[in-house]
């Protein structure tokens, strides 16, 4: 049960860092590169590369599985040898990628070349030679690899030898809970919980909704002194279903109680994800679209012509950042539309795709895009769906509420503050 | 560093081995801060990143170990892992420097030296290693403590032996007990990583053990949890309740976060169902199953393949997991194509009378898709679940038809293969549609479609009445055609001419073929064929029409399911490389060990009577010894090593021998239970059936790849060649 190692790529496919593949070929990793390069190149389409890449070996005995993601404009690689599970390949590349992002903030080929030395040391800090990670969390990551900003600082307030950086904390790991660290402290002790939900669906031709889930996630900042023991219960916890959560989360007592009871890492970090079921009378238990979209599209030899309706089925509410994208099919080279009321629209030459922006979408208002789309291809295939995306700020479908936040262990009041905001991605089929 | 932090990248400078030499000299004076030495040595590091050699710089950089700075240390010791091993000859040299470190006031810098020592694993550095491992394991930081926990395993395997004498393997299993989850958690990977060498001590839990892993499990980190639940694959309950106890437990497991925390989860839980008895506890896990699976479909793609691949494994073996969730499978045009296809294998899967209608609804609109691989796949999947569900058959051909008239070459060709599997599903009932392939016939350029379309008009030459002229249109090219094609023509011709003996044309047809079939065609099948079907038809035509046209067995969907106990043990497999290619790990992994089902009273009937032996080269019963704490033991037999966490002293070990003499008792069990086949009543819809001799022979057909999965009657090649 161990990974191989790591490996980043920039986006022309070139190793920017790697780990130590130490008991490996040094052949090994290059291997992975290239069949990677390799079924990207020859792929129709980037994005249809299988994640699991089957690589047969240098001799052909020792076959390899290199599981890859893409994220931003690199590439993070992942070679596993042995039978391991690669969704945990997958877990760790992610967890990777996340704390390349606390460290780094914006993560691309220039940061990483950069800071090249961080990158080594969180690589030897997180996943040991034998492919084990081991430590993961950025709470204790912080004190045994420091982020360069604070290096940065600490040298120049304290005037260095460098060992005073980790003796002011000489004993990491010391705290009992992997993801807490011991001795934080702030002036205003105050948690934060961004309620993020999602409205997933697909629509059928005829306007009938044929698969909806509404899938959330409290990502949660938290200031907090000392070592609290929160206790957070929601006012309609029962609608939550599917739920998972951060390790911190005691798993009996929500299973128990339908509370959450937990420590929290220092600083952010995503709390918990669940699928919001309502509970209604009708038998379907789906949240509803909050638009209608009236598509009229008609495919012509060489082009085609489109005409479109978008109305707002919320009385009081905003709908903001709406996109209506279709893509035209191999071959488009352009399109040309009259859209209503300061909505603008934009044919995007790399996707072939037709995109249509509504920044605000008042409430129960219509507005229409008309226009026609030109191809090269004789007979041009546009994808049978829209995809519709919109944020409505300051909502949330499930209309979760905290009723209360419990503080033990520590003694002082902690300010709460949640947030909500609710996402939509629709596919509208035609 | 200071002041110039966003500007390393100048270091990835090529720089001369001299110039460096240099540099490090010249940091020797006048270096208070240590500032020159750090600069050089980033250089140093940066071109070992680049690939550049450094290796003769070995004696130069490992004087810089003295420095009292944790930064220089960490590079050094980078240093060294690159080289070490190369420089064997000079190792000794750091020795003093790694010993000194091993006792270090910092933690840091003690986890750091034993670790990078168990990196380098020549001689001299494991010899020094034993001793400090011994006192890290016993460090009163449990940073160290969980380092070197880690640094058994390599240890182990550098040198097995060594690490068994020296008792580190029960150093391990003492730290099973650590008051740190953290610890416990690496030592179970260390013991795991030895327990799956080929030549490695056995690590098996039991009751007690798996306890107080499970306990751990509330503070670790998720790969903690993941490696301890992996761990419980090596717990074999002796009680029902036993395995129902453990199973409860570990449910709380699958609200993580962590998606392969998840998916470890079940498959503990998969593996425990095998051994519980209770009906009402095994259907609630199954229904808690079935949720964080969905969840696993909100992350990203590549997590959704994984999920999907592995769905499809478990809903074969506990069809009641996602039963009702057919919906959440619904494709979305914008996925990945790999996505997209497993969701239409789990949809075609779940397909039933209830849902039928949605799922057809659904199968349509892919069809009409842009993606031509995808578009075929799924009115492949219309046929398939026109021959599954009998009650949707006609809504399915009806379907097909109306995707025939959109003419679209591709999807009329898929849907002419398909139709023709329909035909011999349902005979007699859908025959009226063939004239409407006759129509599209100019459409078909694929080998696959037009022989399938031959086989139909040869077939029901019967009912065609301008058989003999399509046929006489199809042989027109006959010799540039590819053998498959060529084949159906022949056997179509053939049937052509039984049906309408009387007929020139046919007459005249079927001689053209035989003779250029025995006389043009340089492929031995074909030839061969033509002899034959020329002989029955000179010798006695009646006979011959007998054979040709005998009534062929009804296809079914069951090719498609895999055999249960091939199933059992890939399961033991979930989440991992095995589950995704659907294959066990040691047929495509060198140095995999398999896993199989232990036996053990506990287990419940059906699976013991599908048991599938593990396929473990099985080394000679080992001079592996683990002395125990205390006096030396006197020689035991080979028990030993396999009882190592077995506390629990005499209870029964009748499974637990040794790893050759237990497959022998498996193979023993599985044929002897085979006299007495009993339904074990499981609530999968699997018919109990006398376990095959080769479990995995319907794999292949089941599942290799997407593409060879559709339904197939057993031998059709024979029976189509007749």
């Amino acid at each position: 049960m161990a990974i191989d190692g790591l490996i980043i790529l920039d986006n022309a496919g070139r190793a920017i860092a790697q780990s130590g593949f130490h008991s490996f070929p040094p052949a090994y990793p290059l291997l992975h590169i290239d069949a990677l390069n390799n079924a990207l190149a020859s792929a129709a389409h980037p994005d249809d590369v299988d994640p699991v890449l089957y690589i047969s070996g240098i001799n052909m005995d020792t076959p390899s599985a290199c599981c890859h993601v893409k994220r931003g404009d690199l590439r993070y690689l992942c070679p596993v040898s042995g039978d391991v599970d690669p969704l945990y390949a997958f877990a760790f590349l992610q967890t990777f990628i996340e704390i390349l992002h606390e460290y780094f903030g914006h993560v691309s080929a220039e940061t990483l070349k950069q800071n090249f030395d961080v990158v080594y040391q969180l690589l030897e800090e997180t996943l040991d030679s034998g492919g084990h990670p081991l430590t993961t969390s950025p709470n204790a990551l912080r004190d045994i690899v420091i982020p360069p900003t604070l290096l940065n600082k600490v040298l120049s307030v304290a005037g260095v030898s460098g060992l005073a950086t980790s003796s002011a904390n000489s004993h990491p790991f010391a705290s009992p809970i992997p993801w807490r660290k011991t001795g934080v402290r702030y002036n205003n002790n105050e948690i934060f919980f961004d309620v993020i939900e999602t409205l997933d669906a697909v629509v059928n031709k005829n306007g009938t909704t044929a698969v909806s889930s509404v899938w959330g996630r409290v990502e949660t900042n938290c200031k907090l002194s000392g070592t609290p023991d929160l206790l957070l219960t929601f006012s309609n916890a029962s609608t939550l279903n599917d739920c998972s959560f951060h390790p911190c989360v005691r798993l009996q007592r929500w299973a128990r109680d339908k509370v959450l009871s937990f420590v929290p890492p220092d600083g952010k970090f995503k709390l918990m994800e669940y699928r919001y079921v309502p509970i209604s009378a009708s038998s379907l238990n789906q949240v509803s679209v909050p638009f209608i979209l009236r598509p009229a599209v008609q495919v012509d030899e060489h082009g085609g012509s489109i005409e479109l309706t978008f109305s707002s089925r919320l009385t009081t509410r905003t709908m903001e950042n709406v996109y209506v994208e279709l893509y035209l099919g191999e071959g488009a080279t352009g399109a040309s539309c009259i859209t209503s009321h300061s909505t603008s629209w934009s044919f995007n030459p790399r996707t072939l795709t037709l995109v249509w922006e509504l920044r605000a979408v008042v409430p129960s208002a219509s507005y229409t895009l008309r226009g026609s789309f030109t191809s090269t291809a004789g007979a041009p295939r546009p994808s049978r769906a829209f995809r519709v995306r919109f944020e409505i700020p300051q909502h949330n479908y499930s209309a979760l509420k905290i009723e209360q936040l419990k503080l033990t262990g520590e003694n002082y009041k902690p300010y709460k503050g949640m947030r909500g905001n609710s996402l939509g991605d629709i596919e509208w089929r035609w | 560093m200071s002041g110039q932090g966003g500007q390393d990248a100048k270091f990835f400078q090529r720089g001369k081995i001299q110039e460096f030499r240099a540099e490090l000299e010249a940091a020797e004076s006048k270096d208070k801060k240590f500032t020159k030495r750090k600069t050089v040595l980033k250089k140093i590091v940066a071109n070992i990143t680049m690939g550049n050699d450094m290796s003769p710089l070995f004696t130069d950089v490992v004087q810089c170990l003295g420095t009292p700075l944790l930064e220089i240390k960490k590079m050094v010791y980078l240093f060294l892992v690159c080289y070490g091993r190369q420089k064997a000859d000079q190792l000794h040299l750091v020795i003093p420097s790694f010993l000194q470190d091993c006792n270090d006031r910092n933690p840091l810098v003690r986890a750091l030296a034993i670790r990078t020592m168990s990196y380098i694993p020549t001689p001299v550095v494991i010899e020094s290693l034993t001793d400090q491992l011994r006192h890290c394991l016993k460090d009163r930081d449990p940073y160290v403590r969980k380092t070197a926990a880690i640094c058994v395993a390599k240890l182990y395997a550098a040198d097995p032996r060594k690490a068994e004498k020296g008792g580190f393997v029960e150093m391990l299993r003492d730290l099973l007990l650590d008051s740190n989850a953290t610890v416990v958690a690496n030592a179970v990977a260390a013991l795991s990583e030895i327990g799956d060498r080929q030549d490695g001590v056995i690590f098996k839990l039991n009751l007690t053990v798996a306890n107080k892993l499970l306990t751990a499990l509330g503070e670790s980190s998720e790969w903690g949890t993941i490696y301890i639940l992996d761990s419980l694959l090596r717990y074999v309950p002796e009680k029902h309740s036993d395995a129902e106890m453990i199973a409860e437990r570990v449910i709380a497991q699958l609200n993580h976060a962590n998606s392969a925390v998840v998916l470890t989860a079940i498959k503990i839980l998969l593996y425990l169902m095998n051994y519980m008895e209770n009906r009402r506890l095994m259907e609630y896990i199954c229904k808690k199953m079935g949720p964080p699976l969905v969840t696993l479909l909100s992350s990203g793609p590549e997590v959704q393949y994984v999920a999907l691949r592995n769905i499809l494994l478990i809903i074969q073996r506990r069809p009641a997991v996602l039963k009702n969730d057919v919906k959440v499978f619904f494709c979305k045009y914008n996925d990945p194509i790999y996505v997209k296809l497993a969701k239409l294998e789990i949809m075609y899967r779940l397909a039933r009378e209830e849902n039928a209608r949605e799922v057809l609804a659904e199968l349509q609109e892919y069809a009409s898709e842009v993606d031509v691989d995808f578009v075929r796949k799924a009115v492949r999947s219309i046929g398939r679940l026109a021959i599954k569900v009998q009650p949707a058959a006609d809504a399915c051909i009806q379907a097909l038809l109306d995707l025939i008239e959109t003419k679209v070459s591709y999807v009329v060709q898929e849907a002419v293969i398909v139709i023709k599997d329909v035909f011999r599903r349902y005979p007699g009932k859908y025959e009226g549609i063939i004239p409407t392939l006759c129509e599209h016939l100019d459409l078909l350029d694929e080998p696959e479609s037009k022989a399938a379309m031959i086989w139909i008009i040869g077939q029901f030459a019967n009912r065609i009445d301008n058989a003999d002229e399509l046929m006489d249109d199809l042989t027109y090219t006959f010799l540039e055609e590819p053998n498959e094609v060529q084949l159906a023509l022949l056997t179509a011709a053939v049937k052509l001419f039984i049906y309408k003996p009387h007929s020139d044309t046919t007459k005249a047809l079927v001689h053209k073929v035989l003779k250029w079939t025995t006389e043009e065609v340089d492929n031995p099948d074909l030839r061969d064929r033509g002899f034959m079907y020329w002989r029955m038809l000179a010798i006695n035509p009646t006979v011959a029409g007998e054979i040709v046209l005998a009534e062929k067995p009804p296809i079914t969907t069951d090719a498609d399911r895999m055999d249960r106990g091939a199933l059992d043990q890939l399961l033991l497999h979930t989440g991992t490389l095995g589950s995704i290619y659907h294959k066990n790990p040691e047929t495509f992994i060198r140095g995999a060990t398999g896993k199989a089902l232990t036996d053990s009273p506990a287990l419940n009937p059906l699976s013991r009577q599908v048991l599938v032996p593990v396929a473990r080269t099985n080394l000679p019963p080992t001079t592996v010894k683990v002395p125990g704490p205390g006096p030396p033991e006197p020689t035991m037999s080979n028990a030993t090593s396999q009882d190592l966490l077995d506390t629990d002293s005499p209870a029964p070990q009748v499974q637990n021998g040794a790893a050759s003499s237990a497959a022998v008792n498996l193979m023993a069990t599985g044929s002897s239970s085979q006299d007495t086949p009993e339904d074990g009543g499981e609530d999968d819809d699997a018919v109990p059936q006398a376990p095959a001799s080769d479990p995995y022979a319907a794999l292949d057909s089941a599942f290799g790849g997407y593409l060879a999965d559709e339904p197939r009657p057993q031998n059709k090649d024979l029976l189509d060649m007749i």
